[in-house]
């Protein structure tokens, strides 16, 4: 969910190895070390020249005498595919069948190699697992084909270049020989790594792009894949907690006598809440029982007196747009510029035209369907957790800072999870559980319930953008301004961040920085205004992709009218030197039929982005219907260099396009005198199928030697394209998320 | 205390109050996990159990008022996990994350038994309880379709 502008990693610094140490076992086992990249100015941690006991890799792969094949991905796989896509990249270049390997979590002990090569922490996130992986990973198989046709051709006595392999085995052709790639594996093991491998052409890859479907389609559609929710362990209790329902309010007193008389509840505890740590839990009144159900009961039970001196006490979210924008003209606000050519406020007196527009933007919950639980136990020194970890460092954070356990003495068991879209890379839950697993010395499963999931703060940051446009009298864009006002990023929470000399936030001025943005005018004046109200915000599938290409391309879609251009080449010819770009564009207006004329009750809409390293454009066909309008159709075209699961980036693409419906008819979170107002999905609705438009995706190749991100991509590009839409169909502009299409 | 029949199986259920709803005594009390909790309130299809062959959600349904009937659950769907939805949720890949399919596939089981005619509308109709946040719909459908397709082919 993070993104940041870096080099990639600079190949003199990846080095394979042979695994030594607590994994070494039978059969061959090759590694890969890709150290912490050098873009955010971190040096790698370790001297790349030694080759000693302290370099673990990263992903590795073992191949074992009985020919099965083992491949660990450090990367968190929340149904995003991940799990399926990586393995494929090693399997490619090992020549073996990626649907039977086996696919594991890193093992014991947990190591500094596993942190984010931007990022610094143990994540996973930002669309960034294919697009940092996908070459790191080849060569990992690449290097233990290479031993293990070595050994094959060593044991025959021929040239390695004369053996072929095909899953798992090694053919020598001319003398009709053949072995399992397990019947050499031991022999592999013991010859050196080689320092260059050859990587395939894409023309002749077997699995990557031919993935037919994700791992473990079958447990889960037979209630057998285990989630986090599904721990129990033997002398277990189930903790909910009551959290301040004012937003930073604290603990005055509790009663806890008519919960302790609940059949199955066992203890109430005050959660103290960790304002000192930057996203730390609030504070809150845990009651320990037998069931989640006896929790909850017991939970109802409690009296709990709030201090009531919460500086929040008063907080409304719908007074934020008009707070934000006062701050555009406080004197106290900085401006951290994004992109700056030219001189935009000179030329507003001697413009034809002058066009600007305010979009604000709300809260919104991320609400994955299995609501955040995790486990942990506290014993002889240790702690142990179980669950859904996508953020591994925040659970090691846990243990050092509540619990006092080094990150020796912490392991984690990690469980696929239920979804996350962000939510999954807060740690306010992983403080609290470690605080009851302390101070219980039980094992302790911490469960929020839907409530507790849609009130658990964290959300997607509310924002607030003006714009401002300047047309000459032959209606050529000459002047393009914009203030972004939004909260810093949660990605102030990683070592040394908060520290940048520039003040930039890579997550929160998505779109808004020269790479991504996709026009040009002769002066430009973008930049973001940081602004905090307060509310913890947290990490949002696509972040702020959503409001940054919500105005960007509404208002582009404004200066189009102002100019009377067609939108789609209005776009066009304010693009420089982006090509694929430009073919994304070009692509979706013919798939949608963008120049055929439309009935009197039906209009197209038209939004582009670049996010990832991926051009997409997204084209929202909108029909006029007895209550307002409707979207009817959707259609996005995206260049994302190569697809290493054409049907994953596929689904990836929907479940986005699914969310910007979501963002187009639902989203938005209010917090009222301190408190969030929704408490559940009667209340703050998620898109049903009942909400889906009939929808077309197109795939482009453009750079095959480079997959770019897709889980975040297609979101964004929805509000967007349907205002254009409406605006095209009924003169209204929306200007703000959701569009309520049934007021239009 | 009281008896209930899960996937054929009776079990004495004790220790618990009468307003314990089903789910979490399917989940906590027998350890069929396969159900799964959403909301709580009926309102996203995730808890989606069968009672005498009709969805109910099981996070609201009292697990007392359900002495008499037949209970089940994704875990008695089908006796090795090849019923044809499944097998056909399989054939689709349609989990992501996977959480809510335990819901989608008893609503679906229940829809796909219930001879209504199958298509884009009375798929939607029937399935519309059922939240999906990864955003599976389209591979749902479809899946749909193509299990209602093999019960259609003649032995």
């Amino acid at each position: 969910m993070r993104h940041r502008n870096a080099d990639t990693v600079d190949p003199s610094r990846r080095r394979f190895l042979k695994q030594s140490g607590a994994l070494a076992t039978a059969g061959l086992t090759v590694g890969f070390y890709l150290p912490q990249a050098v873009a955010a100015g971190t040096a790698g941690a370790v001297d790349t020249g030694e080759m000693t006991d302290r370099f673990e890799p990263n992903a590795w792969v073992r191949v074992l005498p009985d020919n099965s094949i083992k491949i660990v991905v450090a990367k968190y796989d929340s149904g995003t595919g991940t799990h399926t896509a990586l393995p494929a990249c090693v399997c490619e270049e090992l020549d073996a069948d990626p649907t039977q390997v086996e696919v594991a979590f890193p093992e014991e002990p947990f190591l500094e190699a596993y942190k984010h090569a931007w990022w610094g922490v143990w994540s996973t996130g930002g669309s960034t697992s294919i697009r940092l992986n996908y070459e790191p990973m080849r060569r990992a198989g690449a290097a233990a084909r290479a031993m293990l046709v070595s050994a094959a051709a060593k044991q025959w006595g021929v040239a390695p270049q004369s053996c072929s392999t095909s899953n798992r085995r090694v053919t020598h052709a001319a003398s009709g020989r053949s072995v399992s790639y397990g019947d050499v594996a031991d022999a592999a093991a013991q010859l050196p790594v080689p320092e260059k491998v050859e990587l395939k052409e894409p023309s002749e890859f077997r699995y990557i792009g031919k993935i037919p479907r994700k791992r473990k389609a079958f447990e889960k559609s037979t209630g057998r894949f285990p989630y986090g929710i599904d721990v129990t362990l033997p002398g277990m209790q189930v903790a909910v907690i009551q959290r301040t329902p004012v937003i930073n309010d604290r603990v005055q007193a509790v009663d806890a006598s008519a919960a302790l008389q609940v059949p199955g509840v066992r203890d109430v505890v005050v959660v103290p809440g960790r304002p000192d740590i930057m996203g730390g839990n609030q504070e809150g009144v845990a009651v320990l029982a037998d069931d989640f159900w006896s929790a909850q009961q017991g939970r109802a039970a409690l009296q709990v007196r709030w201090r009531n001196d919460s500086p929040l006490a008063g907080f409304d979210s719908d007074q934020l747009p008009a707070e934000q924008a006062a701050w555009l003209y406080n004197n106290n606000a900085m401006l951290v510029p994004t992109m700056t050519q030219g001189n935009a406020d000179a030329q507003w007196a001697q413009a034809e035209t002058v066009v600007e527009a305010d979009y604000p933007g709300y809260y919104k919950a991320q609400n994955p369907l299995e609501p955040i639980n995790i486990t942990a136990q506290v014993k002889d020194g240790g702690i142990t957790f179980w669950g859904g970890m996508q953020v591994p460092s925040w659970a090691l954070e846990a243990a050092q800072k509540i619990v006092g356990v080094s990150k020796e003495k912490t392991t984690l068991n990690n469980r696929v999870a239920g979804g996350s879209f962000g939510a999954r890379e807060n740690k306010y839950w992983l403080l609290e559980v470690a605080y009851l697993a302390k101070v219980t010395g039980k094992p302790i499963k911490l469960m929020n319930s839907r409530e507790d999931e849609m009130r658990g703060l964290f959300y997607h940051s509310p924002t607030f953008h003006r714009v401002k446009g300047a047309l000459d009298a032959q209606g050529n864009m000459t002047a393009f301004k914009l203030r972004a006002v939004s909260p810093r990023s949660p990605e102030q929470w990683e070592p040394g961040y908060a520290q940048r000399p520039d003040h930039m936030d890579y997550s929160t001025t998505e779109a808004l920085r020269a790479e991504g943005f996709a026009y040009r005018a002769d002066n430009m004046d973008i930049g973001w205004v940081p602004h905090e109200t307060g509310v913890p915000t947290g990490w949002y599938r696509a972040v702020s992709f959503i409001p940054n290409v919500f105005a960007v391309e509404s208002f582009i879609g404004e200066m189009a009218h102002a100019a009377q251009r067609d939108p789609l080449a209005f776009r066009l010819a304010y693009m420089q030197d982006r090509p694929r770009h430009a073919a994304v564009l070009r692509a979706a207006a013919k798939r949608a039929g963008w120049r055929q004329t439309q009935p009197a009750d039906t209009a197209l809409g038209i939004a582009t982005d670049q996010g990832y390293g991926t051009y997409i454009a997204v084209i929202a066909h909108v029909v006029k219907t007895t209550q307002g309008v409707a979207v009817k159709h959707l259609t996005c075209v995206v260049d994302c260099g190569l697809a290493v699961s054409q049907r994953g980036v596929e689904e990836q693409l929907y479940g986005g396009l699914m969310w910007g419906m979501g963002h187009t008819l639902y989203d938005k979170l209010d917090i009222k005198n301190g408190e969030v107002v929704q408490s559940n999905f009667n209340n703050y609705l998620v898109p049903r199928m009942s909400d889906m438009p009939t929808v077309e995706i197109e795939i482009i190749e453009g750079d095959r030697a480079n997959p770019t991100g897709i889980g975040e991509l297609s979101n964004p590009l929805v509000p967007p394209a349907v205002a254009n839409a409406i605006f095209r169909l009924t003169g209204e502009r929306h200007r703000s998320i959701p569009l309520a299409l049934d007021r239009v | 205390m009281f008896e209930i029949e899960v996937n054929g199986v009776q079990h004495k259920v004790d220790a618990v109050s009468d307003d314990m709803p089903l789910l979490w005594v399917l989940r906590d009390r027998l350890g069929l996990t396969g159900t799964k909790y959403g909301c709580g309130g009926g309102f996203c299809g995730a808890c989606t159990v069968h009672m005498d062959g009709a969805p109910i959600r099981s996070c609201l349904y009292p697990a007392a008022a359900v002495e008499g009937h037949a209970i089940t659950t994704i875990e008695g769907l089908s006796e090795h996990g090849d019923h044809p939805l499944q097998r056909a949720w399989v054939a689709e890949d349609v989990p992501q994350c996977g959480y809510c399919q335990s819901g989608q596939l008893m609503t679906a089981a229940a829809f796909l038994s219930s001879d209504q005619p199958v298509n884009d509308d009375t798929i939607t109709a029937a399935m519309a309880g059922n939240i999906c946040r990864c955003g599976t719909y389209r591979r749902i459908t479809n899946a749909i379709k193509r299990a209602a397709d093999e019960l259609q082919e003649p032995f």
